[in-house]
């Protein structure tokens, strides 16, 4: 009796209402498989992001109540095999051998079951309770094929479900499953390797069965395998044991013999042979897929990734998604800064004047405006982004890019990570995760400040709005993003040239089949992103604006208001109010602790044209690049009135030529991303050589390529 | 003996050996390109630097160093 679920009566047994607590689920699969639009098609189903502890990897917790039980389900990151290779496979796997938890959801692509197979069978070498949930199914079926569940079920000896997430199929089939294989005890293992493997499998489990951690017989089972399949993670567990001296003598024996035996290189290679078979004759007994003749990914691909209009047609869909994100972007993005223009003038006339007014009106509101008014770009960015992701090009462009980014000492997976870099620099640190070896990793992650985040978009549409006409806006904006990027792989080359020697690492990468795009993963990852964005904007960007607006209101400079306040009773003329208005305001700042500590600073930030006032907002940029733009509009004091990103610009004009501006925007381009990231790179990067040369050069780069920018600029007539 | 970039564009072969050496070799291993495998090269970009082949419905992309290190025969 394998079978739990779909019709069968065994279900019936669990909806007894009681509260029982709770399961803890572990949801694991290779990459590609479509865990994410099952957890997305659970329903009732209540979705938690954090992050792995320790890591920076994103960690989904699905809740689900159900028939007394709490359902808690983890989902792991896409794990090919146990043989980790990437460090997210790492971080599934350690969760798998140390963490707790009742039982393993394995989800696996029923168009490539033999090759996700292979890891199923790795997974029951741990002989805990398991299900299988054969996703896909309807693109089998659609051609015409047959997975005989109850087969798969009695030679694997775990319960099977066939799902379809797309036609919401069989899903919540799962949750049911989970209760019922949870309560009922027994878990069969029907896996069975080459009697010359499992012989030397028990002899290793007697002796892992020595030492205390290991009395249990199943785990020991497990952990002999493990061994003999040349686990470097399992082998440094028992290395520190009294027993390690024992076993690794047997094992080395055991591997030289069964080497020996099977004439194969590896025992790795042995124990995947066998894997292989028992898949391949699991496949011919419960699978009746027909092959497809030319699937339309082929047909798409003919076209996607021909050998000559393949980059074409990738460089203008990124062009397209960047004049989407900045022609589009642009509506919302206006009428959020009028309401908050509007509000603000509203609140000040409302509320006595007075220091909490002054707070309210010109520190609070307009730092807030200057972050939710970049959301709706943020939001276009990354649906494009993750569009690329879930329809399966981005692989696609992964693949074309490998040739040319080679040249730079990179390779195509780094395209990934760069790329991500254009949304934020954070989860593009991360994303480089995706590189084992460490010197490609880093030299990508040191390269990523060049790639402009889209925090730094805000800086660039100011000063492009400033400077350019309408028409060219666009193109300049793409012209800032794609010239960093180019700047980038020129320092990736050089870094790769003067820091490291050899060759970059191998280079394999599955190309999922084109699927249409899941509207409800799209919205879920828009969501998660825009609410990370939004709070690290509520909190750590709104408090560092708040810092800068104390540092620019104090100290208080009474006489010098006063003084004021009394010429300006004096004239009827309304223009020269308010011409008197704005040499208080910037005399104020000037005698400010923020004006004292820009004009100390000054000197070195003199050569590119920057005045005290750009100094002071480009160093804030250091906390969070949105502060940059809310740095200068509380300095510039425009947030009392309506409009306020106008009136801004306008003051920009004023107070900036063209050639500060442009130094401006190479400086933003390059220097160092914000507190968030670094503090992303120092968690990533260990070694504090590669740490603090991270710190400093893109600052010295900056600074260079801005004064070359300027003093050009300046010798060709502006 | 042949290996895939001694193929042509949709021409088919058998997995004779992996000779790469891990982690590649399991990377490849868990991608379904094992021993006795069929395989069938999809594309390579024009300066046949990456290699885009299909074995079991997945499609994999390889640079030409590890498309040298599987080594195929000819198809029955």
């Amino acid at each position: 009796m394998s079978s739990c679920c779909g019709n069968d009566t065994s279900c019936e047994k669990s909806t007894i209402k009681a509260e029982k607590g709770e399961i803890k689920a572990a949801i694991v699969g290779q990459p590609n498989v479509g865990k994410s639009s099952i957890i997305n098609a659970l329903s009732n189903a209540k979705l938690h992001v954090g992050n792995f502890s320790g890591v920076t990897v994103e960690k989904k917790e699905v809740y689900v109540k159900k028939n007394g039980y709490d359902v808690l389900m983890t989902d792991l990151p896409g794990i090919y095999a146990f043989n980790a290779y990437a460090p997210e496979e790492q971080v599934a796997k350690d969760f798998l051998i140390k963490e707790d938890y009742d039982l393993i959801v394995n989800v696996v692509d029923a168009n490539t079951l033999s090759r996700n197979l292979i890891f199923t069978l790795q997974l029951l070498d741990m002989h805990k309770k398991m299900i299988l949930v054969i996703n896909m199914v309807d693109e089998i079926e659609k051609r015409d094929g047959k997975i005989n569940r109850k087969r798969i079920e009695e030679l694997l000896g775990i319960p099977v479900i066939l799902t379809s997430a797309k036609q919401n199929r069989g899903v919540d089939e799962i949750i049911d499953c989970i209760i019922n294989t949870y309560d009922t005890n027994i878990v069969k293992n029907k896996i069975y390797y080459n009697e010359k493997i499992e012989q030397r499998i028990e002899d290793l489990a007697k002796i892992l069965q020595k030492s205390q951690h290991f009395r249990d017989k199943k785990y020991s089972r497990f952990i002999a395998i493990r061994l003999l399949d040349r686990d470097e993670n399992i082998y440094k567990i028992i290395h520190d044991l009294p027993i390690f001296i024992e076993a690794h003598k047997a094992l080395e024996k055991m591997y030289a013999e069964l080497e020996a035996e099977f004439d194969e290189d590896s025992t790795t290679d042995i124990l995947a042979n066998e894997r292989v078979a028992i898949v391949r004759n699991l496949q011919m007994e419960a699978v009746d897929a027909k092959e497809e003749e030319e699937s339309l990914s082929e047909k798409i691909d003919n076209f996607l990734i021909h050998p000559v209009l393949g980059l074409p047609i990738f460089l203008f869909f990124m062009w397209a998604l960047f004049q989407l994100t900045f022609v589009l972007g642009n509506y919302p993005m206006n009428i959020i800064a009028n309401i908050f223009g509007e509000t603000s003038a509203y609140i000040a006339n409302l509320l006595p004047e007075g220091s909490f007014n002054s707070i309210l009106t010109q520190g609070i509101l307009p730092a807030v405006s200057a972050v939710v008014m970049f959301l709706p770009n943020i939001i276009i960015l990354f649906f494009g982004l993750n569009l690329l992701e879930q329809t399966g090009y981005m692989s696609r462009a992964a693949y074309l890019m490998d040739g040319f980014l080679k040249r730079f000492g990179l390779q195509g997976k780094a395209f990934v990570p760069l790329v991500s870099g254009f949304g934020c620099t954070v989860p593009a640190y991360m994303a480089a995760r995706t590189l084992k070896n460490p010197k490609d990793r880093i030299i990508t992650m040191l390269v990523l400040n060049f790639i402009s985040c889209q925090a730094r978009m805000p800086i660039y549409i100011l000063l492009i709005g400033a400077f350019f006409a309408n028409h060219n806006q666009g193109n300049i904006l793409f012209g800032i993003y794609i010239g960093g990027a180019i700047l980038g792989l020129i320092f990736a080359k050089i870094l790769r040239k003067v820091l490291f020697k050899g060759e970059p690492e191998p280079f394999v990468m599955e190309m999922p089949p084109y699927r249409f795009p899941s509207g409800k993963v799209l919205f879920m990852t828009i969501w998660i992103k825009s609410k990370m964005f939004l709070k690290k904007a509520g909190s750590f960007i709104a408090i560092a604006a708040m810092v800068v607006w104390f540092l620019s209101s104090y100290p208080m400079h009474d006489n010098l208001r006063q003084d004021y306040a009394y010429k300006i009773n004096q004239t009827k003329n309304i223009q020269t109010k308010n011409t008197l208005s704005d040499e208080l305001h910037s005399k104020l700042l000037e005698s400010s602790y923020l004006g004292t500590a820009g004009k100390f600073i000054e000197p070195v930030f003199k050569p590119l044209g920057f005045d005290w006032r750009v100094t002071v907002s480009v160093i804030a940029g250091l906390v969070a690049k949105e502060v940059v733009v809310s740095t200068m509009a509380t300095i510039y004091s425009v947030g009392t009135s309506g409009a306020s990103s106008k009136k801004l610009i306008q003051k920009i004009r004023e107070n900036m030529d063209f050639k500060a501006a442009i130094a401006l925007i190479i400086f933003v381009m390059i220097y160092s991303p914000c507190l968030a990231a670094m503090g992303t790179f120092y968690s990533e990067v260990p070694q504090w050589a590669w740490r603090t040369f991270y710190t400093i050069y893109p600052n010295i780069v900056a600074w260079i390529f801005a004064y070359s920018g300027y003093h050009i600029l300046s010798f060709i007539g502006y | 003996m042949k290996n895939i970039s001694n193929l042509k564009i949709d021409e088919e072969g058998k997995v004779a050996k992996v000779i790469a050496k891990e982690p590649v070799k399991g990377r490849l291993l868990s991608m379904g390109i094992v021993k006795g495998a069929k395989i069938k090269v999809v594309a390579h970009t024009l300066a046949r630097q990456t290699w885009d082949i299909l074995s079991d419905n997945t499609k994999v992309a390889l640079r030409e160093e590890e498309a040298r290190s599987i080594l195929v025969e000819e198809m029955k």
